[in-house]
């Protein structure tokens, strides 16, 4: 089990007003798998993420990441997995507009422990086909290739896990093709892929859905041809998928060990 | 290896705002400028002067006229010395070898068509005896000369040089303030010797210059060589003795002389440059505190400016430790390139005072540059630790969040 995640919470505290962003997530991936998370704005899905990519710490409840409890970890321990074994990608792709691609790229392996060469970030920038604009800055590149530039960064050091998200959200439908296409090459190649995004024809290219609502996971299901069907017709996350795959989806992926019966209760047809 | 890395990634960082951060390091560039410059124009100083002491001989005691106040400064009256004091010194210290009375003054010196302007000192024998001053040619004035009062006079080095060239002075007449004088001989090379640049003296017998060229009664210096330079002190105190019972001083009554040795001398004047010291190093530490607070403002704009970058480094795996090390190198950078500015600057400016003043002698020593540098990465990293810290604090997820 790659991802083991029991009864996961984030509760920010705003003054009087107590703000549950995750409010007992249960969830197990597997290396290997594609997931997609989707949910209406607030639903807690960055939350999840930042949780997920070790940036932020759990009000309560445990995260394994490889058999290794991630919450009780240090600083320290925390910033060599994120170097070692996590691939974050951003919405605003976050890269340092001053520096060319190149040295963007390379920002993982200054703070790695093996001796720093160049090559592995131009091998990086190879597989994302950038490495004829390795000298370029972000600034005097497309949103897309802006993109791809922090997938490189992302993959620098073979992380086992990449976190994205809503990597599309900033692109038009071609140029979000395009980055989907790199996702899908890295899926083949082994890496575990969890992709939030809103877009429903992002979200069917993966294999597995889990919807969030109200800092649930609503529902889990496997994305069967005829749901991928249904979510690239209707472009969203329909009535359908809900009152029969997401219930029955739950229960049937058994990918999920746990279902949550609250965030079942929960569910409510039309949201979304 | 790691740190050079991150050395490495704060010199990048600095490329993109290098005019801003030079002039946020302006107060750095002025304070170790005045550092530089201070060091360079007091070792100088304190370089010639020890320089002038050396060539004066530790077993020498000087008296001059004037009582001295209290350790600084010397209250001139200048009639209070005779050659008859000289005389008493000799006659009655037995620890004091030799005195050599010294009259000094200004006139030209003419050898046909040339015209000269010189320092003439009127001294006797025993200054011969006392200096470590050798003659090249001819002879030095002798006890004979004094006595009758003869007009022969030694030239100074570059005197000779300049009258008479290649050519030995020797037996020639040379005109000194219109009266006629034989040269008998000429002096060694020497530059200076105590304060007087010799090289440019007359020496003529002191009885000769006080009646016949100047008139007058009192001495400048009379110059005392004890016989055993470890017994200074004792020597002094007789010498002392003698003036006072010379000019019937009271008991009670303050000195009107003073008396001063090389170490009393050398003394007096670290004293007075110390104070120039201080001085010059409150400038100095006020302007680095005031680069320390550009350079704290400086990093506070860039932490907030990068709140982001510093979001995506601690997401791809940077310990708050590296981005605080980041923000230090940074400070410290930036600081010492504005130190280094502020040692060219200094450099330049006391090379450029040695030129305007011509007196004032500068030396800039390799330790003051290191010193400067080492100076400038201190403020920098004392004024970047507030604003590293806060980098280092930053939560990563609002940071990422952060427009
Ligand atoms: N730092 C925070 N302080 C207070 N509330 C927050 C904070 N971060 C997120 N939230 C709240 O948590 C909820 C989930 O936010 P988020 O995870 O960003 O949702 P999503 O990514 O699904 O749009 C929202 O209601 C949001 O307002
Ligand atoms: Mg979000």
């Amino acid at each position: 089990m790659l991802i083991q995640v029991r009864d996961l919470s984030k509760v920010y505290q705003m003054g009087a007003e107590v703000v549950r962003a995750l409010d007992g997530v249960s969830l197990d991936v597997d290396a290997g798998e594609f997931l997609s998370i989707t949910g209406a704005s607030g639903s807690g899905k960055s939350t999840f993420m930042h949780l997920l990519g070790c940036l932020d710490k759990p009000t309560s409840g445990t995260y394994h990441l490889n058999d290794r409890d991630v919450t009780q970890m240090s600083d320290k321990e925390l910033a060599r997995i994120r170097n070692r074994e996590i691939g974050f990608v951003f919405q605003t792709f976050n890269l340092i507009n001053r520096t060319p691609a190149i040295d963007n790229v390379a920002v993982p392996l200054v703070y790695g422990r093996e001796t720093f060469t160049n090559k592995k970030a131009m091998d990086a920038l190879e597989r994302v086909q950038l490495g004829k604009r390795a000298k370029h800055k972000p600034s005097e590149m497309s949103g897309g290739e802006r993109q791809r530039v922090a997938i490189a960064r992302a993959i620098v050091n073979n992380p086992k896990v990449i976190f994205a998200d809503e990597p599309t959200g900033n692109l038009d439908t071609r140029t979000g093709e395009q980055i989907m296409g790199i996702f899908h090459d890295l899926h083949k190649e082994g890496t575990t892929i969890i992709l939030v995004t809103h877009e429903m024809s992002v979200a069917a290219q993966a294999k597995r859905l889990i919807r969030m609502v109200d800092g649930v996971v609503d529902t889990d299901t496997p994305i069967t041809p005829s749901l991928r069907n249904e979510m690239l017709h209707s472009g969203m996350f329909g009535a359908s998928v809900l009152t029969d795959s997401g219930v029955s989806g739950g229960t049937e992926s058994g990918v999920s060990g746990v279902t949550d019966s609250g965030s079942t209760v929960a569910a409510e047809p039309g949201v979304s | 290896m790691f740190t050079f890395r991150v050395i490495w990634m704060a010199l990048r960082g600095l490329q993109t705002n290098m005019m801003r951060s030079l002039l946020a390091t302006l107060g750095v560039v002025i304070g170790v400028c005045a550092v530089v410059s201070a060091m360079s124009i007091l070792e100088g100083a304190k370089k010639d002067i020890t320089k002038r002491f050396e060539s004066m001989g530790a077993d020498q005691v000087m008296v001059v006229s004037g009582s001295s106040r209290g350790r600084r400064g010397v209250q001139t009256r200048t009639n209070a010395l005779e050659l008859k004091d000289a005389e008493a010194i000799l006659d009655q210290c037995d620890l004091v070898k030799a005195v050599a009375p010294e009259i000094q003054n200004a006139a030209q010196i003419k050898y046909f068509q040339k015209n000269k302007g010189v320092q003439i000192l009127g001294t006797t024998d025993a200054y011969y005896r006392i200096n470590e001053y050798e003659t090249v040619e001819g002879r030095f004035i002798r006890r004979e000369d004094v006595r009758g009062e003869r007009k022969v006079c030694v030239l100074g080095h570059k005197v000779a040089k300049d009258l008479f060239g290649e050519v030995s002075a020797v037996g020639y007449r040379v005109k000194i303030k219109g009266t006629g004088f034989t040269v008998v001989g000429v002096m060694e090379k020497k530059g200076f010797l105590g304060f007087r640049e010799v090289d440019n003296q007359v020496i003529v017998p002191i009885s000769t210059a006080m009646k016949r060229l100047y008139g007058v009664r009192f001495v400048t210096m009379i110059t005392c060589q004890a016989k055993n330079p470890s017994n200074l002190s004792a020597a002094i105190t007789q010498i002392k003795r003698t003036l006072r019972s010379q000019h019937s001083i009271r008991a009670g009554t303050d000195d009107d002389f003073t008396v001063f040795t090389q170490e009393q001398a050398k003394k007096q004047v670290a004293d007075v440059t110390q104070i120039f010291e201080v001085v010059l190093y409150s400038i100095a530490g006020i302007s680095l505190l005031v680069g320390g607070i550009g350079i704290m403002n400086i990093m506070l704009v860039s932490v907030t400016e990068r709140t982001r970058e510093i979001g995506v480094r601690i997401a791809v795996g940077a310990r708050r430790v590296d981005i605080m090390t980041q923000f230090l190198i940074e400070a410290a950078v930036i600081s010492m390139i504005g130190g280094a500015v502020g040692v060219l600057v200094g450099v330049g400016l006391s090379a450029l005072l040695e030129r305007i003043t011509r007196v004032l002698e500068t030396y800039t020593p390799p330790s003051a540059i290191v010193y400067a540098l080492v100076m400038a990465a201190g403020v920098g990293i004392v004024s970047g630790l507030y604003p590293a810290i806060r980098a280092s604090k930053l939560d990563p997820v609002e940071a990422l969040r952060y427009e």
